[in-house]
């Protein structure tokens, strides 16, 4: 079972979309959550630690999502966290290249509430295995 | 003595005719052609200049490329066009979700209300000691009753207002195509400018912004694009992940 404590960051520059995703992630029962406007910022909130779970955007300024999940990848202390790309970029391409770079799983707005949770479930039972 | 002063007034009669002389000369000579004549001739030549100028300003446009540039800014207008239509369609569909939402719970809102209003009543009556023993058992009834609405439609109610919650999302998709439009815009205005001023030639700005395109807004006749989650999956599924 997972744990309703765990803890998430929320990566994006609209704060109606990180009201959007903070909202459903606490209607699947997670409320321990914090936000980041952009991949730098993200990056310095999960150096403090004890972040377990990354929800990000891919278009952002100063840092984006793709390279805010290489950037997680690449270091020894966070690239076992999950990173599942929430983001507008719909480009074949674009979900490829998530994918190599080590990607959870790649959802693309407009989303629904039922298409997080099948998301969030999948990366949670790989997870576990 | 005549003779003396009549030379004097001829000297000075000549130096005021040379100096106008020079004046007119500084002038241009199309100024003097016009004032040669003066009637009809003058608008066949001032046409004649304005081709002439036009003619320049054209060539001086091919040379400087910025015909080139004012062609990739035309052609980048139908697609602000699209992405202004992706605006409206988005905002429209949010406001018609969350007013169908505020819609749907507005009635169970005011059930709730008009309920408890009801049954209060009933029980100050209980406590005033208007009440017999059946019709205390009955409010009793009605209170659990109620008790076991209010939860279902609550639920409800946080369905609906999840559901607003939700179209809020158009915030985020159209705030990037406003902003690439904002960018067209800018950049035409940029062009504009630099065309008046005759200036150097601009920078053209690349058509491919690689892997940050925003959100599809034409999806039309494209397939190196997906339209659905759905799309997403089976494509990560085919390449194993």
């Amino acid at each position: 079972m997972v744990d309703a404590n765990m803890k998430f960051l929320v990566v994006d520059d609209f704060s109606t979309m990180r009201r959007i995703v903070r909202n459903l992630l606490k209607e699947l029962g997670f409320t321990n959550i914090v936000e980041a406007e952009d991949g730098l910022d993200a990056l310095s909130k999960l150096k403090v630690g004890d972040i377990q779970f990354v929800v990000s955007d891919w278009n952002m300024p100063n840092m984006t999502g793709i390279e805010l999940l290489r950037a997680i990848r690449k270091d020894p202390t966070l690239k076992h966290l999950p990173v599942l790309m929430v983001t507008a970029e719909a480009k074949k391409e674009n979900i490829i290249e998530a994918a190599q770079a080590g990607a959870s799983g790649y959802i693309v707005k407009p989303f629904t509430a039922a298409t997080m949770d099948e998301k969030l479930k999948k990366i949670f039972q790989n997870m576990t295995k | 003595m005549s003779t003396h002063d009549s030379d004097d007034l001829e000297a000075l009669f000549d130096s005021i005719v040379s100096a106008q002389q020079s004046a007119l000369s500084a002038d241009t000579g199309a100024d003097s052609d016009l004032d040669a004549c003066p009637t009809c001739e003058n608008s066949d030549k001032v046409f004649n200049k304005i081709g002439q100028l036009t003619r320049t300003l054209h060539d001086s446009l091919r040379e400087l490329g910025l015909d080139k540039n004012l062609e990739s800014v035309a052609s980048s207008i139908p697609d602000a066009c699209d992405r202004l239509s992706y605006v409206a369609a988005m905002t429209q569909q949010a406001a018609e979700r969350v007013l169908n939402a505020t819609d749907a719970a507005g009635p169970l809102v005011e059930k709730i209300q008009g309920d408890a209003q009801q049954l209060s009543t009933d029980w100050q009556s209980l406590f005033d000691g208007n009440l017999k023993v059946d019709q205390f058992k009955q409010l009793v009834t009605r209170t659990h009753a109620y008790l076991t609405g209010v939860q279902k439609q609550t639920k409800a109610i946080n369905t609906f207002l999840m559901d607003i919650v939700m179209a809020q999302d158009f915030q985020d998709l159209t705030g990037q195509v406003i902003k690439k439009t904002l960018d067209v815009t800018q950049d035409m205005e940029r062009q504009l400018v630099s065309l008046l001023m005759e200036s150097a030639p601009v920078v053209p700005h690349p058509n491919d912004d690689g892997l940050l395109n925003g959100p599809v807004v034409a999806p039309g006749g494209r397939n190196d694009i997906v339209t659905s989650q759905d799309q997403v999956d089976d494509l990560l599924a085919s390449l194993g992940f």
